[in-house]
């Protein structure tokens, strides 16, 4: 049993404030919380939603159709009580209408509070009571979270959700409710999850341009900057935002930059540096819908090709796309632990679906632990930087010890100087790649999820992790046997252990690739690594994120 | 020798002023009491950022342009490194300029030697930034209608920490002005060489260059910005060397309250179980 939730308005309206009180709230009471949101790209004015999606069992996605609507400006409710699902109900911040009920949230928050800003806490109170919850958790949370704007603040906001209450009470019951369990209190969105793993994982040197959806994972590394002792510095643009990671990580420090697709295409020639300099560079390349602008505030899974060719020449990197808030954090510190084992660059993909997707789950543990640099403490006298091994991966010292560090963009000699030898060429250039047999070797499995010998098998990778999830159970639900395989990393693949996960039963089973692009690429790029022959696609490219309804209307069909 | 070990001598031309300035950043080096260990030399590409290869050192031989970001990242991973780009003024006033304008306000402590040679050597002859009007080549086959990029008049406009300008024709002064910048503790220095190209400017010559430059007066007062920027703004019959300004801000650096204790690196290292 799961209802749905939308908050709906202008931007500046405080929509998003509602939203994440109530999913707070929510999940401090005891219910599963999965919550989304869309925005349009601009500061104020316009139309922005919030979902929540509150349920008794565990929720891996939005759902198509809602069950109650509160809508804040009269634009919001003519643009979206379409979307009301049957026997919804819709809560207006104006007059009554046939299916709607006025709900006076700002006047309120005007008499009660003396402030507009307070119809969040008006409306917040409304929900709840509505949903027949009371307002009880909901006046807790309140205290602790305007305790530092004073006593007085505390107590309007109190006063807001009260009234807020006794004005829906009327009305409680009309929507069953899912009944409160013992859930996780802790919330995460998947930019909280990659923040932290960073964090934890020793991240020092943080240098970014700001571009959306990408920014709120370098808002919240500012935010814990002081805390654990990170720089972080808005560079002047992308290209010398890799650039400095490249010179940190040369010097001894994990750093990372974060970007979305149009930035990470400035990216490319230093991304190419870290290949041939050897350099465990991270970049988290946050997706949102091209090309070149694109829609800005929207989601979509279409920079995996380009991801996985950006760069000129050729070089080993690993690409890790997580499709929950849990694996964004053991994705992104095993992200930067391989770039830090093989020397080399990582790619961690998520997109704007993931990055504001709050999820309530176990906390995740915060405290400090550092990666494993693999660092040469002392190296002798004739150390070289780039000795052919067996591995590819040779000894690596930073400087300020006792041998001189010597990297060089120019193809190089193993003590890294300029050489146009070509047979020395020859010899880098296969030491770089025997790489990706250690990395393929270490690569993480695909996670199945479903029956083995399901008839229909959902291919899918990143933020399509959960309304494929949800997918499943609904196919499975109706008699319709499904399962998934989901991929946390897309590059490099064991082919071999790939093809025969998807070679199993192949005459008795469909395989469909459910990704957020136009043409179907992760499909395209399992067939010409010859793990696939033939799949379905099931695309979508409209910038809003798929849900598992949706997923299991378009295979059953 | 085995056969892998890189033929180390010096790729330039024979007589180009790359050599001079090799020879006095060594004697600088030395005279600044710097630990080599403790030096790392970052360049982007083009004749003189070969530099790095030719004097024992740490080396950060990066991309075209991006010598300073590069730079700026590990200076911020170390502070406690000496950095220092030598590159030429393609890589630093061309590719690099965004960079090179954003360093200034950052006031990173990083040491940057420009060759300026007013001429593209690596590409074979092309106009720089700082080429002259009407500087003929194979591209620019009408002159050069572009104004030539004054980056000493920037620096002093962005309130860059250390500002100053030599000749590579003039050793000792050029061993100077290094070791002054080498030993500068505010924050960004930019020292712009000039530089023969024997191949590719034939009107920028030693000559042309000798007949010019002129040491800066005694009692010119280097925190005066706009006796500096009159400075800056010198060039033709005459052109000044010597230190042009030195802001005073502090460094980067010292501004930053995570660097105040222990460099990143100290801090990454100390966590470790």
């Amino acid at each position: 049993m799961d209802i749905s939730i939308r908050v709906a308005g202008e931007a500046g309206q405080g929509v998003q404030t509602t939203g994440n009180l109530l999913v707070e709230v929510f999940a401090r009471i005891g219910l599963h919380v999965f919550a989304t949101q869309s925005y349009m790209s601009r500061i104020r004015g316009g139309l922005n939603w919030f979902d929540v999606r509150i349920g008794d069992a565990d929720l891996f996605s939005g759902k198509p159709g809602t069950d109650l609507l509160v809508a804040l400006t009269p634009e919001a409710l003519e643009a979206l009580r379409e979307d009301a699902a049957e026997g919804g109900m819709i809560l207006f911040d104006g007059h009554d209408e046939a299916d709607v009920t006025a709900l006076p949230f700002t006047d309120t928050a005007k008499e009660v509070g003396k402030s507009a800003l307070m119809a969040n806490s008006v409306a917040a109170g409304a929900v709840l009571a509505l949903l027949g919850y009371g307002t009880e958790t909901l006046c807790d949370y309140l205290a602790v979270e305007f305790k530092k704007k004073g006593d007085a603040v505390v107590q309007s906001n109190v006063d807001c959700a009260r009234r807020g209450a006794e004005l829906a009470e009327p009305h409680a019951g009309t929507i069953a409710a899912p009944e409160p369990a013992d859930t996780p209190s802790a919330v995460y969105n998947g930019t909280q999850a990659v923040g932290i793993a960073a964090a934890r994982a020793g991240v020092k040197l943080v240098c970014s341009y700001p571009m959306t959806p990408s920014t709120g994972v370098f808002v919240y590394l500012a935010g814990v900057a002081d805390e654990f002792g990170i720089v972080v510095e808005q560079a002047e643009d992308e290209i010398a935002a890799v650039n400095m990671v490249a010179g940190a990580v040369y010097a001894g420090v994990p750093a990372m930059t974060t970007t979305s697709g149009g930035g990470f295409a400035l990216m490319c020639e230093g991304l190419s540096l870290a290949g041939i300099m050897e350099l465990p560079v991270l970049i988290m390349d946050s997706q949102r819908p091209g090309p070149a602008t694109g829609l800005p505030t929207r989601t979509g899974q279409e920079d995996l090709g380009f991801v996985l060719h950006a760069g000129h020449g050729e070089f080993p990197r690993a690409v890790f796309a997580p499709g929950t808030q849990q694996q964004a954090y053991e994705a992104t510190r095993t992200a930067i632990e391989t770039a830090h084992r093989f020397q080399t660059p990582a790619i961690l993909m998520i997109d704007q679906f993931l990055a504001d997707a709050q999820k309530n789950m176990p906390e995740l543990d915060a405290a400090p632990a550092p990666i494993d640099r693999h660092i040469e403490e002392a190296p002798s006298a004739d150390y070289v930087r780039y000795a052919l091994t067996e591995s590819g991966v040779s000894p690596r010292a930073i400087p300020g010890g006792d041998a001189f560090v010597v990297s060089d963009s120019d193809e190089h000699t193993p003590d890294g100087h300029i050489t146009e030898d070509l047979d020395v060429r020859i010899e880098m250039q296969d030491k770089r790649m025997r790489k990706q047999q250690g990395m393929i070797a270490a690569s993480l499995e695909p996670e199945q999820y479903g029956p083995d010998d399901a008839e229909r098998l959902l291919v899918c990778w990143g933020s399509t992790y959960g309304p494929c999830r949800e997918a499943v159970d609904i196919l499975n639900g109706r008699g319709l046997s499904a399962a998934m395989l989901h991929f946390t990393q897309v590059w490099p693949l064991d082919v071999d252990r790939i093809g025969s996960i998807l070679g199993k039963n192949a005459a008795q089973r469909r395989i469909i690739a459910v990704e957020g692009n136009a043409t179907g690429q992760f499909a395209s790029i399992l067939r010409e690594a010859g793990a696939l022959t033939e799949c379905e696609l099931v695309l979508r490219y409209d910038g809003l994120p798929f849900t598992g309804e949706e997923i299991a209307r378009r295979v059953e069909s | 020798m085995t056969k892998w070990l890189s033929d180390n001598k010096p790729a330039w031309c024979p007589g180009c002023g790359n050599f001079s300035i090799l020879e006095a950043f060594d004697k600088a080096v030395e005279a600044a009491g710097i630990d080599r260990k403790q030096l790392v030399c970052v360049s982007g590409i083009g004749q003189a950022a070969k530099f790095p290869h030719y004097t024992p050192c740490n080396a950060f031989n990066g991309l075209h342009g991006r010598a300073l970001p590069a730079a700026t990242g590990i200076k911020l991973a170390d502070h406690k490194l000496n950095v220092v780009i030598t590159s030429g003024d393609g890589d630093m006033y061309g590719e690099g300029g965004n960079h090179l304008i954003h360093a200034m306000r950052r006031n990173i402590g990083i040491k940057i030697f420009v060759h300026n040679n007013q001429v593209y050597g690596l590409t074979k002859g092309q106009a720089s930034p700082t080429s002259d009007f009407g500087f003929t080549t194979k591209v620019q086959t009408h002159g050069v209608v572009l104004q030539p990029l004054n980056p000493l008049a920037i620096a002093i406009v962005e309130d860059c920490s250390f500002v100053a300008r030599s000749f590579a024709g003039d050793p000792e002064h050029l061993q100077q002005m290094m070791e002054t910048a080498l030993t500068h503790d505010g924050g960004l220095a930019l020292l712009d060489i000039l530089q023969p190209c024997v191949s590719f400017n034939k009107v920028n010559t030693f000559k042309w260059y000798k007949d010019r430059v002129k040491p800066i007066a005694d009692s010119h007062d280097p925190t005066d910005r706009m006796a500096a920027l009159k400075l800056a703004l010198t060039w033709g019959d005459e052109i000044p060397i010597g230190v042009y300004y030195r802001g005073g801000r502090p460094s980067f650096e010292q501004r930053s309250p995570v660097l105040a204790d222990k460099t990143l690196r100290e801090q990454f290292e100390a966590a470790r179980p």
